[in-house]
């Protein structure tokens, strides 16, 4: 974690302010709170006691809803004073209660990444954007220069200061952020899903730049992450802060100790509520027995997954395999060839359709013209396929995807095919009725209701069909946005990171509806950068990078090339990596990515037709 | 992202180099001063004075200059119909029943002139002015309070984005939207309407969020510094002279000559009546 440069001056200074402190005086103290929302039936915390001492640092697993982004907005002091609830019990920030203190006024002590970074970033240029925390602490203008660059060296993002803000991409955005969030020197950092925007390799220098924030001001650190597995990266648990809560349904701490023991007594409780999890956390929960892929019991267990009997390999597909209720999709040969979707010497800019002329210079790196972010595609998509398509942050998969829509002009070349339907990554941007019901009955004209009332059905929306779109939570807000776009008879449906932000357990549901969505003989084309959800329902990957498509084939294949995978930036997880190493077929593989998530329980609700 | 909402600058000139606040002052007094001219020469000359003034300093070039007069031309010739058309005096010509009066001309003349006078000022002003140093100055000049300047910065990045969030969205719709039989999508009136609805809920909870961010960045505390101020030196207290002692001058000579009409021309002719 430590990159092993000595801090700089003064990090030195504020480290030392905070070991000024009596040890005594914690840095977070939470007494018996309770929290109530107006308009929602029950508190959202429960009777909370939580201390959190200088330098501590401290994790914050629980379903969503739970209430884990309540309790760091009861820390920053938005609750009670920007946001309307009710509160019980007192909270206090190195001795100071947060009832009597104006948000600002906290903020001398505590430093807060939001999740959205479009609303984390506030400013219009970056350098302004970072030194707006100096300044309004009266730090000597004459200082606020170098620290600026070393609070984005810290992340990684020195060649970001003098940018816009407008100009930065989700990913470039959350790392300013995170940086404006360091760059006070803060004794306590809260962290509100630091990564939800970033690529494998964002996502390590994320977790590295939090390292180096820990190790030069010693700040005691509160992380919600939802993705456990990907911010512990190859190291595991140990990458992980030190202490773990967990937060139930109700809100209230149900486990509190460190992180490894946490998850070891929580693991099948947390598998069962559909949370993402470590990988060691979540094969211990299957299989019952801690080591992750180190252990021969778990390996066993995965082999059986696999369909193969401990003792010499089988060759051939795997026979009767695990009672999952999940098919290995089709091989290629099943898919018809005519392609739902094709696209012929394409090149995807950034014009928007009916505006060709562009006058300001665009960021796109690697390419002649500066317009232009990828050039030279030729793509098909055929009916029956599910394609991932993978790339690095930045490299233009959103924009290939809005061309191949129709929705963004070629630069080049051509698209070939009926409309696309498309699901953006943003739900709300895609709403444009007033209930569930109508948001899935929008543009399919009178007689439709038996297919509305089929599509609540399927997608689990029954029970939300008269409430209004935009109050959904972020789960249901993105099965409705994806149910809406299958509503119409398109033969070809695109994806711009569907499962970001759902939890594991709403991402594999998610994932079926695409399987079944394939298996009517739609052409299925996602982006994501989470491989092992790509390995587990893509039948093809298409992998962007430097200005181009630089591998398409079998999703497996492509995962093995590892020259492919260091060139477009992407970090095998350590699972996929297992499995490609001991498994000859696909089928294997597909046959143990699916017999884990079966194995994550579907919590009552009745599957789709 | 932010394609064509910014208007482009040249703030790396004599009058881009000069004090955001000192300009905004000086274009509001000029604005005062014309307040009290009502005959055609006057204005005339400013508007020359001012037009050469900002050609010489604000190095913007001369068809930007041009094309950014159209809104101030119309503004102007609209003030000039309507008060020929209406204004009551001496008629010196009958259109369509409507007499066109010598007040009225030369009243409507001189409201016209005035408001390209102002216009081509704000060309200037707009066009050697960074966004960001104007409030930055404001807020260190003019004493305006942090957090409406800050407000303001941050309403001014919701700007920035919302043509591309608006492009969003309206793709997002239109994706969603039934298909001709030519394979596109159908717009129309409500379509837009669904879209404007979408923009505003999610730029007023970006809104919201910003604001808590802001909040949580320490703004609204005191004391605090500023980095990198926006200067204000001698040069702008020159340009300031200068500005204001063309002014006197121009109403010296005018009234010395016999042009300059003050408040009284307006309503001579309702006295006529």
């Amino acid at each position: 974690m430590a990159a092993g440069d000595p801090p700089t001056g003064s990090a030195a200074r504020s480290g030392t302010a905070a070991r000024l402190l009596p040890p005594t005086v914690p840095a977070v103290e939470l007494a018996d709170v309770s929290v109530e929302f107006p308009r929602r039936a029950g508190p959202v915390l429960r009777r909370v006691d939580l201390r959190l001492e200088p330098g501590e640092q401290l994790m914050v697993f629980g379903p969503s809803g739970a209430g884990k982004s309540t309790l760091l907005q009861l820390i920053n002091g938005v609750i009670p004073h920007a946001v309307a609830a009710q509160l019980s019990g007192t909270v206090r920030v190195r001795g100071t209660d947060t009832l009597d203190t104006a948000v600002a006024e906290l903020s001398r002590s505590v430093g807060v990444l939001v999740q959205d970074p479009s609303s984390a970033v506030c400013l219009p240029d970056v350098e302004q954007e970072l030194a707006l925390p100096l300044e309004n602490r009266a730090v000597d203008p004459a200082a606020i220069s170098g620290r600026i660059d070393a609070a984005l060296r810290a992340v990684h993002a020195g060649g970001l200061r003098r940018r816009k803000t407008s100009e930065l991409s989700g990913g470039e955005g959350q790392r300013v952020a995170l940086a404006a969030s360091l760059i006070a020197e803060p004794a306590v950092l809260l962290l509100d899903e630091p990564t939800s925007m970033l690529d494998a390799g964002g996502i390590a220098s994320v977790r590295e730049a939090i390292g180096r924030a820990v190790d030069a001001y010693g700040p005691a650190v509160v992380l919600v992450e939802h993705r456990m597995d990907e911010y512990a990266g190859r190291r595991g648990l140990a990458a992980l802060p030190g202490r773990a809560v967990v937060l139930g349904g109700d809100g209230e701490i149900l486990l509190d100790g460190p992180t490894a023991e946490v998850l070891t007594e929580a693991a099948t409780e947390l598998q069962a509520r559909g949370r993402w999890l470590p990988l060691e956390t979540e094969l211990r929960a299957v299989f019952g027995c801690p080591g992750g892929l180190g252990a021969e019991a778990v390996r066993g267990g995965l082999k059986r997954l696999a369909g193969v009997q401990d003792g010499p390999a089988q060759d051939g597909p795997a026979q009767g395999g695990p009672a999952h209720p999940l098919h290995a999709p089709a091989g290629p040969q099943a898919h018809r060839d005519v392609p739902a979707l094709q696209a012929v010497g394409l090149a995807v800019g950034r014009t928007t359709a009916g505006r060709r002329r562009r006058r300001r210079r665009s960021s796109a790196p690697a390419t002649a013209d500066p317009g232009t972010l990828l050039t030279d595609i030729d793509l098909a998509v055929r009916p029956g396929e599910i394609v991932a398509l993978l790339g690095a942050n930045g490299t233009g998969k959103t924009s290939l995807l809005l061309t191949l829509a129709g929705l963004l002009e070629p630069a080049a070349g051509q698209v070939m095919g009926a409309r696309p339907g498309m699901v953006f990554q943003n739900p709300e941007h895609q709403f444009v009725a007033g209930t569930v019901r109508g948001e899935l009955g929008y543009g399919l004209g009178p007689g439709s209701e038996p297919v509305v009332e089929q599509l609540l059905r399927q997608h689990r929306l029954e029970h939300l069909a008269d409430q209004n779109p935009f109050r959904l939570s972020g789960g249901e807000k993105r099965r409705l946005s994806v149910a809406a776009m299958l509503a119409h008879p398109r033969p070809a449906l695109l994806a711009d990171e569907p499962c970001f932000g759902l939890d594991r357990r709403a991402a594999i549901a998610m994932m079926e509806s695409f399987r079944q969505a394939a298996a009517a003989g739609r052409a299925i084309l996602f982006s994501t950068h989470d491989l092992r959800t790509a390995a587990t329902v893509a039948h093809r990957a298409v992998v962007v990078a430097d200005g181009t498509v630089i591998a398409d084939g079998p999703v497996f294949d492509v995962l093995a090339r590892s020259v492919v995978m260091a060139r477009a930036g992407l970090a095998l997880p350590a699972l996929l990596e297992w499995l490609l190493e001991t498994f000859e077929t696909p089928d294997r593989m597909r046959a143990v990515l699916a017999g884990l998530d079966a194995a994550v329980p579907r919590g009552g609700e009745e599957r789709g037709a | 992202m932010s394609a064509g909402i910014e208007p482009r600058r040249f703030t790396d000139s004599p009058l881009g180099r000069r004090n955001p606040t000192v300009k905004l002052a000086l274009l509001f007094a000029v604005s005062l001063a014309l307040l009290f001219v009502f005959d055609p020469v006057t204005p005339a000359a400013l508007y020359v004075l001012a037009l050469t003034a900002v050609a010489a300093s604000a190095r913007i070039p001369a068809r930007v200059l041009l094309l950014s007069h159209i809104p101030f031309v119309g503004f102007g010739l609209g003030l000039l119909v309507v008060n020929a058309l209406s204004r009551p005096g001496t008629t010196v010509w009958e259109v369509a029943g409507l007499g066109v009066t010598t007040e009225g001309l030369s009243v409507g003349a001189s409201l016209g002139l005035r408001s390209m006078v102002i216009g081509v000022l704000s060309i200037g002003f707009v066009a050697s002015t960074d966004g960001v140093a104007l409030m930055a100055s404001l807020h260190q000049h003019a004493r305006l309070g942090v957090r409406m300047t800050y407000a303001v910065l941050a309403g001014y990045r919701m700007l920035q984005e919302m043509p591309a969030e608006w492009q969003t969205i309206r793709s997002a719709h239109a994706v969603r939207a039934p298909l001709h039989p030519n394979g596109r999508p159908r717009g129309g009136m409500r379509s837009f309407g669904r879209s404007a609805f979408a923009l505003l809920v999610v730029s007023l909870r970006r809104g919201e969020r910003m604001a808590q961010s802001l909040e949580s960045r320490g703004l609204g505390l005191g004391p605090r510094t500023t980095w990198r101020p926006v200067p204000l030196g001698r040069a702008d207290g020159w340009l300031a002279v200068a500005v204001l002692l063309a002014i006197a001058l121009v109403f010296a000579a005018s009234a010395a000559m016999g042009f300059w009409e003050g408040g009284g021309s307006l309503f001579t002719g309702h006295l006529d009546t």
